[in-house]
């Protein structure tokens, strides 16, 4: 069995070499976590579908294993085909999701005011625009929704975001600032200076 | 990913109005890189689904050196003065006289290699 501390170069030449499935179940073990955490984000918290399309993830990144260039990082090059998985996932389920969206938007508004009147400081406050931030996100483009993910959740820079999402910078920046424009709307109870917005 | 919040973050929007947006946002990235996913058999679970490894079947290499051998008759028979021609100088080379000296050379030139090759292996880093 690989040891935990080899090199994910390392252990990519195993299995790409000798088809050392130790060596993959090793990267699995490593990169499960943010790729999970990753597609609960994008599927607004559908813990099922997360798992099946990170399984999926990770069957595409074995197979392809030999295609990798390392023209970015491993976890770089999974998030992508994660992303991808996703949206291709939500192209084909995009009549069933447009659909329960419309009920999810409602409910959403409801506990977006609700949030606003009762949350208090501190803790409380922080968890409650959690919440609601996770509701609002749900409401977001699958595009604009991967897109805000992968740069703050994910923490890229905008290029290995538009390197995950196959798509050109400038793309990656009108996502990102339109989903925040939808986002600081849905959000407004919660901006401390409604005024400036105005 | 990056782990220093100050860096290749992206930029905060120019109009402060959306700054309590982008520290709300970078909040729940910073508790989103932090949460761990326990593995909870994820990973033997797609272990068993991965493909079956390819494995040759017992015909294969039987079959190969048939049609390498195939194809090697028909390159000779295709030219036989070449095969002549080969097979005529491997029995010159063989008849070829050899002098004491060169036996001698041959036998030094074999010890100083295998000698080398024996200290190179054993070698002490």
């Amino acid at each position: 069995m690989a040891p935990p501390g080899v090199a994910d170069a390392e252990l990519i030449a195993r299995v790409v070499v000798h088809d050392d499935r130790h060596a993959f179940a090793e990267l699995v073990r490593r990169y499960q976590s943010p790729i999970r955490a990753t597609l609960r984000r994008m599927t607004a918290g559908n813990h099922a579908l997360a798992d099946d399309l990170a399984q999926e993830t990770f069957l595409l990144a074995y197979r392809n294993l030999k295609s990798f260039r390392h023209e970015a990082r491993f976890p770089t090059w999974l998030h992508r085909i994660a992303t991808n998985a996703f949206l291709a996932d939500a192209r084909k389920r995009k009549e069933e999701l447009l659909g329960d969206r419309d009920g999810d938007v409602a409910d959403e508004d409801d506990d977006a005011d609700g949030a606003s009147d009762g949350a208090g400081e501190g803790h409380e406050r922080a968890a409650s625009l959690k919440l609601d931030l996770e509701r609002a996100m749900a409401t977001l483009s699958e595009a604009e929704r991967a897109a805000i993910i992968q740069c703050y959740h994910n923490d890229l820079t905008h290029e290995e975001a538009a390197y995950v999402l196959n798509c050109p910078v400038g793309t990656v920046k009108t996502h990102v600032l339109r989903a925040k424009q939808k986002l600081k709307l849905r959000l407004a109870a919660w901006n401390p200076e409604p005024d400036a917005a105005a | 990913m990056n782990t220093d919040p100050t860096i290749n973050t992206p930029a905060p929007a120019a109009n402060g109005d959306s700054d309590w947006l982008d520290a709300a946002l970078a909040a729940d990235g910073r508790s989103h890189r932090e949460a761990y996913i326990d593995d909870s058999g994820f990973t033997a679970r797609l272990t068993t689904a991965l493909p079956a490894p390819a494995t040759l079947p017992a015909w294969r290499k039987p079959a190969l050196s048939a049609l390498w051998a195939a194809a090697g008759l028909g390159v000779a028979l295709a030219l036989p003065t070449a095969a002549t021609d080969v097979a005529r100088e491997l029995f010159r080379l063989a008849a070829h006289p050899v002098s004491l000296l060169e036996i001698v050379a041959a036998i030094a030139v074999l010890g100083a290699i295998s000698w080398g090759g024996a200290a190179y292996v054993l070698r002490q880093d």
